[in-house]
C-alpha cells in the first residue's frame, strides 16, 4: 500500500512540474523588460522557475515516466523478471541449515536507526528470514542497535510469525535493544556467536568498521553468512568472508524479489530502465564534451 | 533383529563356477538369462521368459521362475528344474544338469515401495530419498517438517500409502532433536497396514541425529507393530552425505520382510545364493561398477509402462530417479498432458489428425500391451517417448544436486558470480555413456531410431557414446556382479551392450544456415564436410573399426575443447555409427509448422530414421 501511494504521488509531482514548467515559460514571456526611452529600467522578475535546473526536471520526469511505464507493462501482463539473486536465493538454505543444526538464526539488521533506508531494507528482508524461520521452527535472534529498529523488527518478526500461521511461536524477547554504541554493539554480536554458534548469520542493513568483525567471527563457527548493504567500502569485506553477498541495488531490490508484486517488479524494472538512460546521455554528454573542447582547441576559435 | 536370510549360505567357490542362472521377477513378466563360461570367458548365453506368477491364482513367484528356468533349460539342452520343482545344482564338473549358481532381482508387487522422513525437505529429507530411490525403491512420498502439512494430514498420508518400508533421517549429529523425535511421533501413530502378510511388522530405518536414537526408539517400542532399525546418520554433518548405511539396511530389510512375505518369496530367497535385489537397485550397482571401472561419466534410462527410471554416474556420484507418471502405455496420457500435445506433435514430421492421436492415447492406454501397426502410429510413439525421455531427464537433473545448506567459501573475485549451492551435478558435455533400455527403445525396428530417440531428448553435448541394453540383461548383471564382478563385466561388454555409436554435438546458439563446424572421419573409414546450424549428417563406422574424428567447430560453439578450439577424438564404431549433429544446444525446432516438419523430416532422413 506505501508502495503504491508512493507511486501515486510520484506521478502527481511529474504532472506538477510539466504544468509549473509551462507556466513559467508563460509568465516569462509575459514579463519581458519594456524599453523606455533612452534608458533601460532595471526591473525586477519574479524568479518562478530556474530553468538552469531544466536538466533536472527532464531526468526526473523521464525516471517517472520509466517507473510508471514498467508498472503499467508490469500489470498489464508485460514481462517483468528479474534474474536470480543468489544472496535471497539462500535465505531458505541459511535456515534450512539452522534448523537441521539445532542452532539459532542471527539477524543484523546493521548499526543506524530507522532514518537510514539500508536499515529499512533490512528489516524488509527481516520479514522473509522470520517467515522462513517460523516455518522451519527454527529460533531467530534480532539484536539491535538502536530502540527504534528493536520495535519495527518485532512488529515484522510477529507479522511473520501469523503469515506462517505460527503465531504460537513468535518469542520478542529473542528482538532486544543491546547499545548504540558500535564496538560496543559489535562486541556483544561476537560473544553471542561465539557462545551459541549460530548456523546462520543475517548482515543486512548499514555496516562499518564492524563488518569484517562479524563476517569474520561467523566465518570461524561455521554459519552459513549472507549480507547485503550500500556500503561500498564494506562490500570486499563481506564478499570475501561471507557465502552470499547483496551488493548495493540488489539489497534495494530486494524487497520486490522477495514480495514477487508484479507492481513492485515493475518499478524496479523501469528504474532500471531510467538508470540506463541516465547513463547513456553521461555518456553521450561527456562524448559531446569531449569533442567540443578538442573542436575549440583545434579550430582555433 | 533379524539375521539377514542369506547369511547362512555357504562361500562361492569362483573358480568352480561355469552355470549361472539369473531371474528378474517382474510385475508381468519374468525374465531369465543362462550365463556360461565359454572356454575362458563368459558369455550369455540363452535366455528365456514366463510370465510372474506372485498374483493369485498362483501366488507363488517360484512357479513363474520354474517355467523360465525350464524353458532356458530346454534351450540349452540341460535341465535345471527338477521333477519337484526346485532348482537343480550340480554336483560335479561333468554333470550333464544343473547350474552352479542361482541369483535373481525382484520388482514384482509393485516393488519395494517407501516413505521417507527428514528435518528439512532439501536437506536430510532429500538424502533419505537419494538413499532410497539408491536402493531401488520407489518413494511414495516424502515428509519433512517444512513440507506446508498439518500432522494430521502426514498422518493420513502415510495410512493411506501403506508403505513396505519408513526411512526417517533428520539432524546433524548433536543438531537437531525436537523435530526428528516429532517426525517419528508422527508415523507411529499412523501405524499403516502392511500390503503383505497379517503379522508383519512395519520396518522402519532410523538414519538421522544418533543423539535422537534413545527417544525414537521410546516411541516406537511404546507403539509396537514395529521393526525399527538404527543406522549411521544421513547427513552426520551438512557437508558430508553417507548413504551407504542406510542403502544397506533398506536391502536387508527388503529381504527379510519385504520379501519374506510376498507371495513364494521365502522359498524364492532359499534358492538363491545371493541376496535378491531390487531390480532398479541391480541396474544401478553394474552402471556404478562400469563408471568406476572405466572412470567414466554415465547416464542410463529406462523407459517402462508406468515408470521411467534414469540412472546416473557423474564425477562418481550416483543418482537414481524415478518419473513415476511417465511411461510409454500406463502414463502415456499423462506424458502428453504434462509435455504438451503441441510438444509432442513437433516430433512428428507426416501429416496427423490430432483427434486421432488422442484416440490412439486413450487405446493405448486400456491396452497397455499393444505394439504400434503402422509406420504412422510408429512415429506417433517415438515422438512420445521422445517427450517421456525429455522430462524424465529434466526431473533427474534437478534431482542430481550438490548437497544444499554447506558453507561456501569465497574470494572478492566472486563479486558478481556467487553460485548457489544444490547446482545439478548432470553436466551433458561430461557425459561420456548414454544406456537406453526399455521397450521402446530396445525394441525399435532400427538402431538408428533408438539413437534418434536418444539424441533428441538427451541432447547430448561434444562426443557422447551411445549404447543400448540388448535384452534388458543390466537388473541380471547387477545381482551377478556382487557375486562375481568378472564375470558381471565381461558379458556386459559382450552381450548386454549393443553399442549404437556416438553422437558429436555442438553446444551454442546460432541462426540456422550459418557455418557450425566441420568434421574429418580418418582410419578405417574415410569422410569430412562441413554442417551449418540446423543439419545433421551421420557416417556409418561399423563396431569394429576405428576412427579418429576431428571437428572444427566455428566461434560460440563448443565440442568438448572450449568455444570454437577443436577437437580430436579416436572412436570406434557401432550399429549405427556416427551422428553429427549442428542443431545447437539446446534443441529448438522451427516455429512455423511446415518449416518444422521440413526440418524433422530432413534429420529423419539424414540419420537413416526412416
Amino acid at each position: 500500500m506505501r508502495i503504491r501511494q508512493a507511486h501515486a504521488s510520484a506521478l502527481r509531482i511529474a504532472s506538477l512540474s510539466a504544468a509549473s514548467m509551462c507556466a513559467a515559460i508563460a509568465w516569462a514571456q509575459d514579463a519581458a523588460p519594456a524599453a523606455v526611452d533612452g534608458a533601460v529600467a532595471a526591473e525586477a522578475a519574479k524568479a518562478w522557475f530556474d530553468t538552469g535546473r531544466l536538466g533536472l526536471l527532464l531526468a526526473v520526469a523521464v525516471a517517472s515516466a520509466c517507473i510508471i511505464a514498467g508498472i503499467v507493462i508490469a500489470r498489464l501482463g508485460g514481462s517483468v523478471r528479474i534474474r536470480r539473486i543468489a544472496a535471497l536465493e539462500a535465505i531458505d538454505e541459511a535456515v534450512g541449515r539452522a534448523t537441521e543444526m539445532g542452532r539459532p538464526v542471527l539477524f543484523v539488521p546493521g548499526i543506524q536507526d530507522m532514518n537510514d533506508i539500508q536499515t529499512v531494507a533490512g528489516i524488509t528482508v527481516l520479514g522473509r528470514v522470520a517467515k522462513t524461520a517460523a516455518e522451519y521452527d527454527a529460533q531467530l535472534e534480532v539484536p539491535t542497535a538502536r530502540s527504534l529498529v528493536m520495535t519495527a523488527a518485532r512488529e515484522t518478526v510477529q507479522s511473520a510469525h501469523y503469515a506462517a500461521g505460527r503465531p504460537e511461536t513468535y518469542s520478542e524477547g529473542r528482538i532486544n535493544y543491546i547499545t548504540d554504541e558500535q564496538f560496543g554493539y559489535v562486541a556483544y554480536l561476537s560473544g553471542k556467536m561465539v557462545r551459541d554458534k549460530p548456523a546462520a548469520c543475517f548482515y543486512m542493513g548499514a555496516f562499518y568498521a564492524e563488518s569484517l568483525v562479524l563476517a569474520e567471527n561467523g566465518n570461524a563457527i561455521g554459519a552459513i553468512q549472507v549480507a547485503g548493504t550500500a556500503e561500498p567500502s564494506q562490500l570486499p569485506f563481506f564478499v570475501a568472508a561471507c557465502d552470499y553477498t547483496l551488493l548495493g541495488e540488489e539489497f534495494f531490490a530486494a524487497s520486490a524479489y522477495l514480495s514477487g508484486e508484479r507492481d513492485q517488479l515493475g518499478s524496479i524494472r523501469g528504474q532500471d530502465i531510467g538508470k540506463l538512460l541516465v547513463a547513456a546521455s553521461i555518456v553521450v554528454g561527456c562524448a559531446m564534451a569531449t569533442y567540443a573542447s578538442i573542436a575549440l582547441a583545434f579550430g582555433g576559435s | 533383529m533379524h539375521a539377514p536370510a542369506h547369511a547362512a549360505k555357504p562361500a562361492i567357490d569362483l573358480s568352480k563356477l561355469r552355470y549361472i542362472l539369473a531371474t528378474d521377477c517382474g510385475s508381468t513378466t519374468t525374465k531369465a538369462i543362462l550365463v556360461e563360461r565359454v572356454g575362458e570367458s563368459w558369455r550369455q548365453t540363452q535366455r528365456a521368459e514366463a510370465p510372474t506368477t506372485v498374483e493369485e491364482p498362483f501366488a507363488d513367484v517360484t512357479i513363474g521362475v520354474s517355467n523360465a528356468l525350464t524353458e532356458i533349460g530346454e534351450l540349452a539342452g540341460r535341465r535345471f528344474i527338477a521333477d519337484d520343482g526346485t532348482i537343480i545344482r550340480r554336483k560335479g564338473p561333468d554333470d550333464p544338469d544343473g547350474c552352479d549358481i542361482y541369483i535373481s532381482t525382484s520388482s514384482a508387487g509393485g516393488g519395494l515401495q517407501m516413505v521417507v522422513a527428514g528435518v528439512v525437505a532439501q536437506m536430510t529429507a532429500a538424502s533419505a530419498k537419494r538413499a532410497a530411490l539408491g536402493a531401488g525403491a520407489i518413494v511414495m512420498d516424502t515428509i519433512a517438517s517444512n513440507d506446508k502439512r498439518k500432522a494430521h494430514e502426514r498422518i493420513g498420508r502415510i495410512r493411506e500409502l501403506r508403505p513396505d518400508m519408513v526411512l526417517i533421517s533428520g539432524g546433524t549429529d548433536g543438531g537437531n532433536v525436537q523435530q526428528v523425535v516429532q517426525l517419528a511421533e508422527q508415523i507411529a501413530p499412523a501405524k499403516p497396514r502392511p500390503r503383505f502378510g497379517g503379522e508383519y511388522e512395519l520396518p522402519v530405518i532410523f538414519a538421522g541425529n544418533k543423539e535422537a536414537a534413545p527417544q525414537v526408539r521410546a516411541i516406537f517400542g511404546a507403539q509396537g507393530g514395529f521393526d525399527l532399525s538404527v543406522v549411521d546418520n544421513l547427513r552426520p554433518t551438512l557437508e558430508q552425505e553417507n548413504l551407504g548405511p542406510a542403502r544397506d539396511r533398506i536391502h536387508d530389510v527388503f529381504l527379510e520382510h519385504v520379501m519374506a512375505h510376498a507371495p513364494g518369496y521365502d522359498r524364492l530367497i532359499s534358492w538363491s545364493d545371493a541376496p535378491i535385489m531390487p531390480t532398479p537397485g541391480a541396474v544401478g550397482d553394474i552402471l556404478q561398477r562400469i563408471a568406476e571401472r572405466d572412470g567414466l561419466n554415465a547416464v542410463c534410462v529406462d523407459i517402462g509402462g508406468a515408470t521411467t527410471d534414469v540412472f546416473s554416474v557423474f564425477g562418481g556420484t550416483f543418482n537414481r530417479t524415478v518419473s513415476a507418471n511417465l511411461g510409454m502405455s500406463y502414463s502415456i496420457s499423462n506424458v502428453c498432458a504434462e509435455a504438451g500435445m503441441a510438444n509432442v506433435l513437433r516430433w512428428v514430421h507426416v501429416a496427423m489428425d490430432e483427434r486421432e492421436l488422442r484416440n490412439r492415447v486413450k487405446n493405448k492406454m486400456i491396452r497397455p500391451t499393444t505394439i504400434p501397426q503402422s509406420a504412422e502410429a510408429l512415429v506417433f510413439e517415438q515422438a512420445v517417448a521422445r517427450e517421456a525421455l525429455r522430462l524424465a531427464y529434466q526431473q533427474h537433473k534437478e534431482f542430481a544436486t550438490t548437497l544444499k545448506g554447506v558453507q561456501q567459501q569465497r574470494t572478492v573475485g566472486d563479486l558478481f558470480s556467487q553460485q548457489e549451492s544444490g547446482r545439478t551435478i548432470v553436466d551433458d558435455m561430461a557425459l561420456d555413456l548414454l544406456v537406453a533400455s526399455g521397450g521402446v527403445l530396445s525394441h525399435a525396428p532400427r538402431m538408428e531410431q533408438t539413437a534418434a530417440m536418444l539424441v533428441d531428448s538427451f541432447e547430448p553435448q561434444g562426443f557422447t557414446q551411445l549404447a543400448k541394453d540388448s535384452i534388458f540383461m543390466m537388473p541380471h548383471l547387477g545381482v551377478l556382479a556382487s557375486v562375481h564382478s568378472a564375470a558381471a563385466m565381461e558379458v556386459f561388454e559382450r552381450d548386454c551392450l549393443v553399442r549404437l555409436g556416438w553422437c558429436v554435438a555442438a553446444k551454442g546458439e546460432g541462426k540456422w544456415g550459418k557455418p557450425c563446424f566441420r568434421y574429418r572421419v580418418s582410419g578405417a573409414v574415410s569422410a569430412s564436410g562441413a554442417l551449418a546450424c540446423g543439419d545433421v549428417a551421420l557416417v556409418r563406422v561399423a563396431g569394429d573399426q576405428e576412427v579418429v574424428v576431428v571437428v572444427e567447430p566455428e566461434k560460440g560453439f563448443d565440442v568438448g575443447a572450449g568455444a570454437g578450439k577443436p577437437l580430436e577424438r579416436r572412436v570406434t564404431g557401432g550399429t549405427v555409427g556416427i551422428l553429427f549433429d549442428a542443431r545447437g544446444r539446446p534443441l529448438v525446432l522451427p516455429e512455423g509448422e511446415a518449416d518444422r516438419k521440413a526440418a524433422v523430416a530432413r534429420w529423419a532422413q539424414a540419420w537413416g530414421v526412416c
